[in-house]
């Protein structure tokens, strides 16, 4: 057994995360008991009230998504990334995030949710069935049903369990073969915010992800859905993505050939346009997520087939 | 590498605005045609499962914009293309002209490992349409001069050829699925094996 290297990894030590950190702020926001601490990156035009917000997977905390926040808010978009504080059901969970969204002014967002993330999103839409606060939801490695981690069982005992076999559960469904370097590397961040993550924030997201729950999918028919998934080694299953595919016949399929478990670091630039697609059909409404003021006026004439066919 | 293992194909359609991209992916994936013309922005894809010599395959397409003012998303979506679809319109003598620059536009930023052979398909659209400039010949010429890409004359609109045209794609696609049509992504292949080694052991141990 080797010794974990002393230095940071790779992309923690990169230029480009290094930048992240010194131009967009981490936030900590309380909405209801003082222990409840948000922490949020809230990226682009702050008069943009329906943003993308970015929901981490179990390991990951707020800084996960600095690609994206990156990216897209150089091009004009509102991004925000936020990491949990520690509830231990999905309800407390969406009353809290619903708190959150109106104490940050605002309407209905988009949510890039990475599965955990994706799981949560799907059931905040849910939940605000009656009064949407969900516009569109873009899933990565998501799930409907936590049966498929074959854990029910043992969520409820996580609370009582030491850190290391908590974090045992993430780490034996990492892939063990050898892998593509940029996949590499965003297992090798992804394990350090892991080490940064106390044994209540763990605990309580793996009860989240693992407790006996379901979405059910027909009372999200008004919420605009993506499903990117990836074709090489994940830790989720054929089956369950195909669930996932049933349940949304209508949504658009965004697959990558590669990208591991956390694609939004190790195809962040292929992630990246799959958001801009999926975010593109609300330009020029209200619930535009880039700053209308960017956008060229030809693309939303285009966007309403205004445009004649050049003649050339 | 297993048959079972499921496969992705990527496919780039490339050609002047109002060729009939669109048309063409509309026409093969969801068997619809409307002559309303609207400009694509951006880029955007489906996708269709189809069955080739036995294999499951998924085909993801992608329309790309046309006109130059709304291709502000990039080109990050030609990485990793198996095939590149060279559209034309046969009634615009101009369109023909352009697919030269769309080819090297594609090989220049898609950078396969042996841009002579990688696997491109020429279509001339709107063959149901009376004016027609291009010949048939000359643009078999063209395919010839190119180390012979494959070409197909179709109306999106009679959805006429077009499954063929995408049927020959997808096959030839697969074809070259298993060699490894791009450069690895880092120069020296040893390093990446070092590398990824020493990361697997880093990461048990936790």
């Amino acid at each position: 057994m080797m010794a974990l290297p002393a230095d940071p990894d790779p992309i923690t030590a990169s230029e480009d995360y290094a930048q992240f950190r010194s131009t967009i702020p981490q936030r900590k926001v309380v909405v209801d008991r003082s222990s409840m601490t948000w922490v949020l990156y809230d990226a682009g035009p702050r008069h943009i009230k329906s943003p993308l917000v970015c929901l981490p997977p179990v390991c990951g905390s707020a800084d996960v998504f600095f690609k994206q926040l990156m990216h897209l808010s150089a091009k004009g978009y509102r991004v925000i990334s936020v990491e949990y504080p520690v509830y231990w059901s999905v309800d407390e969970f969406c009353e809290g995030f619903l708190k959150l969204i109106d104490h940050l002014e605002l309407t209905k967002i988009h949510i890039l949710g990475a599965s955990l993330g994706a799981f949560v999103a799907q059931k905040m839409a849910e939940k605000t069935e009656k009064s949407p606060r969900v516009a569109s939801i873009f899933i990565c490695n998501g799930f409907i049903d936590t049966t498929a981690f074959k854990q029910t069982g043992s969520a409820k005992a996580f609370w009582l369990m030491p850190a290391f076999m908590l974090k045992r559960q993430i780490l034996v469904n990492l892939p063990s073969e050898k892998l593509e370097m940029d996949v590499a590397n965003s297992i090798d961040f992804m394990v350090e915010r892991l080490d940064i993550l106390s044994k209540d924030q763990l605990a309580s997201r793996l009860t989240m992800n693992c407790a006996a729950n379901y979405v059910e999918p027909q009372r999200l028919k008004d919420v605009y859905i993506t499903i990117m998934d990836v074709f090489d080694e994940s830790a989720l299953s054929t089956r369950c993505k195909e669930e996932m595919y049933k349940c949304y016949p209508d949504a658009k399929r965004a697959h990558l050939k590669t990208g591991g478990n956390f694609p939004y670091l190790s195809r962040s630039d292929e992630v990246n346009t799959h958001l801009e697609i999926h975010l593109l059909p609300f330009q020029g409404t209200r619930y535009c997520v880039k700053d209308p003021e960017l956008v060229d006026p030809e693309e939303i004439k285009a966007a309403r087939g205004e445009i004649e066919l050049p003649t050339t | 590498m297993s048959a079972r293992r499921k496969v992705l194909l990527k496919v780039i359609i490339l050609g002047d605005s109002g060729v009939g991209k669109t048309s063409l992916m509309n026409q093969y994936v969801n068997k619809k045609f409307t002559s309303q013309y609207k400009a694509t922005i951006g880029a955007d894809f489906l996708t269709k499962e189809v069955m080739v010599d036995d294999r499951l395959v998924t085909m993801q397409i992608w329309d790309t914009a046309g006109q130059e003012r709304f291709q502000s998303l990039g080109v990050a979506f030609y990485r990793g293309a198996d095939c590149c679809v060279l559209v034309y319109d046969v009634t615009n003598a101009n369109t023909f002209k352009t697919l030269d620059s769309w080819r090297d536009e594609f090989l220049i930023q898609a950078s396969p490992r042996d841009p002579e052979n990688f696997p491109f398909v020429v279509i001339g659209n709107k063959i149901d349409l009376e004016n027609r400039q291009v010949p048939a010949r000359r643009a078999q010429n063209w395919c010839e001069s190119k180390n012979n890409i494959p070409y197909y004359e179709t109306s999106a609109k009679e959805a006429v050829n077009v499954d063929q045209a995408f049927q020959k794609i997808a096959r030839d696609a697969l074809a070259k699925e298993n060699d490894d049509i791009y450069k690895p992504q880092v120069a020296s292949v040893p390093d990446i094996r070092l590398d990824s080694n020493t990361k697997q052991k880093s990461g048990k141990c936790c």
